[in-house]
């Protein structure tokens, strides 16, 4: 048949492969857009199951703590370690503060605490959302007529943002300590010295970009890991699938709405 | 957290046992590489792209408060990603991709029992499972690191050009870059190549009780394997300072 000889062309095959590709890609992209419009929705009723909410508090936010808080300690440590090269070279050490701390503040903090953020809560998220689908709980919850989405999405959303913003911001205190110890053990630069560069620097409007960037992955994270929880298909292998499959979107859009938020802000 | 370790410690001497003594054939190892290093690339291109153009935005943005010219701009961006953030932020991006991957896989094979079906026949687990991954891992960790590396660059380089005037003949340059740069990053790649598969495979072993054990089992590796990615970037920096 005609499309048994057009399927061997390689450069029709290339072309069926950017297809489904791009296909794929705009599926996901549309999908997620219409879940936000679904959640944004039902938030505008403000009509928000209160007992789920403060559930979700404390497992997207309490449990995530220790975890956000180490990263935060090593991410400073980090940065102070990459400074300290230009730093000794040049002999500019009160610049520590400000090389360390403008690193920390309005890059390597957010960035670093969302990607963990995203495989701690995102994955997990996706993980028992898949989980209720593959179970048949979701359908038990549209039987008892309950929106899936305001019962279980807009917990979630909102929680995850306002977890985020905060453990972004605790990140940073802790990353500053972090950094102030490491230059001090490795660099023997006084913690006043270290404080005092970090203070002159004058550094709010850096702190402010990374809340707004924890803000802003926040609900990136929340609708992707929500979106691909729900999309769930195929039993125990589909979960693992869509677990992945979520983390990975995920660490796309972080990356995508920090380029978002760096060039809104300036 | 500690049980984490000491099992992936455990897991890891096992797996370099089993290669030393009998190495798996390349037409097991092939297939896991490609997996692994080919259908990442489009994955890695877009998020190391997106990387190297925030960075040299706000590096500039930050350094245009302080100093007036940019002109060393390029030499420590270049500097900063060979030895820090090209290896780190490739070995994230494949925690999330392939680690997941390898912890779900291999929790669904625990879950339906298959592992038990592999023991029956005499299969060791970690010689047919394990070992061919950490080799094809390792193998394309060091790859990857090596496009990621470059894509950022190049991104940069182009976001310097449009954005700043900075022509690319001033911001590629290597003048601050040494070969020790290149040997850290290179080191973290190895460590990272051997971190991220074991620990993803040893939580993917601990999986139990269904799909939601797979779900479980696989957060647990991509959380433990983002958490020991940026805690040996610390060790290997550090330890590079103090010798």
């Amino acid at each position: 048949m005609t499309s048994d000889r057009i399927r061997n062309i390689p450069l029709l095959e290339l072309a069926r492969i950017i297809g489904r590709t791009f296909v794929g890609i705009a599926e996901i992209i549309g999908g997620m857009t219409l879940l936000q419009f679904r959640v944004l929705r039902a938030m505008l009723t403000l009509d928000i199951d209160y007992d789920e909410t403060l559930r979700q508090f404390y497992k997207v936010g309490v449990k995530s703590l220790a975890v956000v808080v180490f990263t935060a300690i090593l991410s400073g440590a980090i940065m102070v370690l990459q400074g300290e090269h230009y730093v000794r070279s040049t002999g500019a050490t009160s610049l520590v503060g400000w090389a360390a701390g403008t690193g920390v503040l309005a890059e390597i903090g957010p960035l670093l605490i969302g990607l963990m953020f995203s495989g701690r809560v995102g994955a997990n998220n996706t993980a028992e959302l898949g989980s209720m689908v593959v179970t048949e709980q979701i359908s038990a919850l549209r039987a008892l007529a309950i929106d899936p989405v305001k019962y279980l999405v807009v917990p979630r959303f909102l929680t995850m943002i306002v977890m985020l913003v905060l453990l972004t911001g605790l990140g940073d205190l802790f990353a500053l300590m972090g950094g102030a110890l490491t230059s001090h053990l490795l660099l023997q630069i006084d913690f006043r010295l270290f404080w005092q560069s970090v203070l002159d620097s004058h550094l709010l409007s850096e702190f402010y970009m990374g809340l707004c960037k924890g803000f802003a992955f926040g609900g990136a994270i929340a609708i992707t890991s929500c979106y691909f929880g729900l999309n769930t298909k195929g039993g125990a292998r589909g979960v693992g699938r869509a677990v992945n499959d979520s983390v990975v979107t995920s660490a796309i859009a972080i990356f995508a709405v920090n380029i978002l938020v760096v060039v809104l802000w300036y | 957290m500690l049980s984490v370790l000491a099992n992936s410690s455990t897991l890891l001497v096992h797996t370099v046992r089993s290669i030393l003594k009998s190495p798996p054939n390349k037409a097991m190892i092939i297939p896991y590489m490609f997996n692994i290093g080919n259908r990442s690339l489009l994955f890695l291109t877009v998020t190391l792209g997106f990387l190297g153009i925030i960075s040299v935005y706000q590096g500039c943005m930050q350094t245009m408060k302080v100093l007036p010219d940019l002109s060393m701009a390029g030499a420590v961006f270049i500097a900063v990603m060979i030895r820090e953030f090209g290896p780190t932020i490739t070995a994230l991006m494949l925690v999330t991709r392939v680690g997941s991957g390898i912890a779900a896989e291999i929790g669904t094979m625990v879950v339906t029992e298959q592992i038990e079906a592999l023991k029956v026949t005499n299969t060791d687990p970690i010689d047919y499972l394990v070992a061919p991954r950490l080799i094809a891992f390792v193998i394309m960790m060091v790859a990857c690191t090596a496009y990621g590396s470059l894509v950022a660059i190049a991104c940069g380089t182009v976001l310097a050009l449009v954005r700043f005037d900075l022509p690319p003949a001033t911001f590629l340059s290597l003048q601050l870059t040494d070969m020790s740069d290149f040997y850290q990053g290179l080191i973290k790649t190895l460590a990272y190549g051997v971190a991220i598969p074991i620990i993803s495979a040893e939580s993917g072993f601990r999986a139990f009780g269904g799909s939601e054990g797979v779900g479980t089992a696989t957060t647990r590796a991509v959380v433990n394997s983002l958490f020991a990615v940026i805690f040996l970037d610390f060790l290997v920096g550090a330890l590079y300072r103090i010798f």
